[in-house]
């Protein structure tokens, strides 16, 4: 998956440039975060241009939270679109993860 | 001599002399009587009209000159109301310029006074005989008339009952209304509808070329090949296996045979009666689909139906390419599809209509019928119908046409669209996650169909992933991950819901069981989170009903209802 990071002070900013996360690509996506979770500690996933995500994609996002969460950081979501808030909400992901509709928000969270 | 009889009906032959000679009329009496005539007897015209004649006599002899009504004055009365009675003129010498004259007048003969009784009773019974047989043969006549009045009212009878079809009144969000009527008493128009399954009909508009007897009995020919071509090819589409007869559904009209394979078909095997008797058929056949909204039609040269568009208050002509039946086409039959929308109208018809004349003798022509459905497009289609026959009556100013006259409106109801959800897709895909957001297109599409009152857009988003959970699930576990199998997707809706089927054909399907039932992640540790095992939780979550089957041939079938929310605001 294509992504684009963003480093505010001590938090990484990484936004997910596609528009599904599921079974085809969560895998993908779970391998390309490894080596950049590593690095950091307060991390906001801008899921602004993510339409669509199934249980592979959520099983993704908490295992992205186990990690940082092993390395004692956070894990914070922002520009999270309708349907996919729809999905968090059935599988109560929301509140697992804090949530904010504006990236900046999300960066201000940690501050 | 034995009393003459007419022969036909044993009646007695009576006989009625008119003369104002006292003594002729005694001699008459006595030499008829004796060769067995029943006599009458008038001493002029007025007392042989006014007391005598009647149906019964069979012969007159009738004097030329009598006085208060005379010979020719008389004549002339039996004539014009005893047509086949020919009177035998009696006459002085000097007036058989007269009798010749009354010869005209349709007098048997004449014969001249004095006369000879026997050569007088010879002819009175020569008369007799030819009134009574020219009588038996206007009888003959009329039978053979009423026979045949009678075998073609049975023909119209039975063309009326069971030829010409009636339309079906029970297709959701269609109202069809039909007229046709024959310029003879048989109709050479033919109209049929064939109610294929609960949201599909096929309408048959047909012109057999010339009227009456033959063309009736043409479009019952055609209704059989029509029924037989529908039929075979129904039984083929079986046999190569184009329907599953597992889970065939009612609402199947994928596999129902195309317009024009019928028409070919038909076609095939009418084209060598049509040669022999050097006839030809114009038709439109078309097919009302109230899944697709579409009607898909085959053209044959027949005039052009009139599609009024509800939205825009236009019209369209449906016209096609192919030449009529009996023609020896070469090219194969096309067939053309065109959507329409609630409130349209399709207008069939035959050239009876256009070609309608007025007493100036113009022609009523296509022209005149398109501005009448634009005009009156948005009306009820038996508004329609009993107008455009008004409207004919009027330009023709006879209730009476040249023509066989027919026409047929069908109309996309509105008030009825909405619930015509009756609907199948199939998509087969590869065992690849990559098609998952084909299975998700395929979903999504397939809901348009339904009205967001019955199906919020948030299930629709929840549809999604349920399906794409179901799909990964065979994927992952049916096939093991094996991207090279196939996944079949059935997309069934009916009034109240939908049903969608997930077709695989692994070793061991998806065994829900082998995953742990998924408990509250919100109460869980985070170290605990799972990583699977969602997908089963967000399906139950995501529709009504779930079921996992398999078959003895190793079909596995994951089945996901979805039941519609009724319509509240009615």
């Amino acid at each position: 998956m294509e992504l684009s990071t963003e480093q505010i002070d001590d938090i990484l900013v990484i936004a997910l440039k596609a528009e599904i996360l599921d079974a085809s690509n969560s895998k993908k996506f779970r391998a390309q975060m490894t080596s950049l979770l590593e690095e950091s500690q307060k991390v906001v996933f801008d899921m602004n241009q993510i339409k669509f995500i199934d249980s592979s994609g959520c099983g993704t996002l908490l295992s992205c939270l186990r990690q940082l969460n092993g390395n004692g950081g956070d894990l914070k979501l922002s520009g999270v679109q309708k349907p996919v808030r729809t999905l968090f909400e059935l599988v109560r992901m929301h509140r697992i993860i804090e949530i904010y509709d504006q990236k900046d928000d999300a960066v201000c969270s940690f501050q | 001599m034995s009393a003459l009889q007419d022969t036909g009906t044993n009646k007695p032959a009576n006989i009625l002399v008119v003369d104002d000679d006292l003594i002729i009329r005694s001699l008459l009496k006595r030499v008829l009587s004796k060769a067995g005539f029943n006599v009458f007897l008038a001493e002029n015209g007025k007392v042989a009209i006014d007391e005598h004649l009647s149906e019964e006599i069979g012969a007159v002899l009738l004097d030329l000159q009598m006085p208060v009504m005379g010979g020719m004055e008389c004549l002339r009365y039996i004539n014009k109301h005893y047509p086949d009675l020919a009177p035998i003129m009696l006459t002085a010498n000097e007036e058989v310029t007269n009798a010749v004259e009354a010869m005209k007048y349709g007098a048997f003969d004449y014969v001249i006074k004095p006369f000879k009784s026997k050569q007088l009773v010879a002819l009175a019974q020569r008369a007799f005989q030819t009134y009574t047989q020219t009588k038996r043969l206007r009888k003959v006549e009329a039978e053979l008339i009423d026979a045949r009045e009678n075998e073609i009212f049975i023909a119209s009878k039975i063309q009326r009952s069971l030829l010409l079809g009636r339309p079906p009144e029970d297709i959701k969000g269609l109202k069809i209304n039909a007229l046709t009527i024959p310029s003879q008493k048989v109709d050479g128009d033919f109209i049929d509808f064939f109610k294929l399954d609960d949201h599909t009909v096929d309408v048959v508009v047909a012109d057999v070329m010339g009227k009456g007897l033959l063309s009736a009995f043409f479009g019952a020919a055609m209704k059989s090949h029509f029924l037989r071509a529908l039929h075979e090819l129904t039984i083929d589409a079986v046999e190569c296996g184009m329907i599953d007869d597992q889970c065939m559904l009612q609402e199947d009209s994928f596999h129902l045979p195309q317009p024009q394979d019928i028409i070919t078909r038909v076609q095939a095997r009418m084209i060598r009666n049509l040669e022999e008797l050097e006839s030809f058929v114009t038709l439109c056949y078309a097919r009302f689909d109230m899944v697709q909204q579409t009607i898909c039609f085959v053209d044959c040269g027949h005039v052009r139906t009139i599609h009024y568009k509800a939205a825009s208050g236009e019209v369209d002509l449906l016209q096609g390419i192919n030449m009529p039946l009996g023609f020896p086409e070469i090219d194969p039959f096309i067939q053309f599809s065109v959507p329409f929308k609630e409130g349209d109208l399709f207008f069939f018809y035959s050239d009876g209509l256009t070609e309608n004349r007025n007493p100036a003798n113009e022609m009523y022509d296509e022209d005149r019928l398109v501005n009448f459905i634009k005009l009156h497009g948005y009306l009820e289609p038996e508004i329609i119908i009993e107008s455009a026959y008004a409207e004919m009556v009027a330009f023709a100013d006879s209730k009476t046409f040249d023509d066989d006259f027919t026409c047929v409106a069908v109309k996309i109801d509105q008030k009825q669209a909405y619930t015509q959800l009756n609907a199948q897709a199939i998509l087969e895909i590869k065992s690849d996650l990559k098609e998952l957001a084909r299975v998700r297109f395929f979903i999504r599409k397939f809901c348009e169909n339904v009205p967001d009152s019955l199906l919020e857009p948030k299930r629709i988003d929840m549809l999604e992933v349920a399906v794409t959970e179901v799909a990964t699930n065979i994927i992952r576990h049916a096939y093991a991950g094996r991207t090279d199998e196939v996944i079949q997707i059935k997309a069934q809706m009916a009034e109240d819901k939908i049903i969608l089927l997930f077709y695989d054909w692994g070793p061991q399907g998806f065994d829900p069981q082998s995953v742990p039932p998924l408990q509250n992640i919100s109460k869980m540790a985070i170290k605990d989170l799972p990583e699977g095992g969602m997908g089963c939780y967000i399906i139950a979550q995501s529709v009504d009903e779930v079921e996992y089957s398999r078959n003895q041939k190793g079909k596995n079938c994951t089945s996901l209802k979805i039941i519609l929310a009724p319509e509240t605001n009615d």
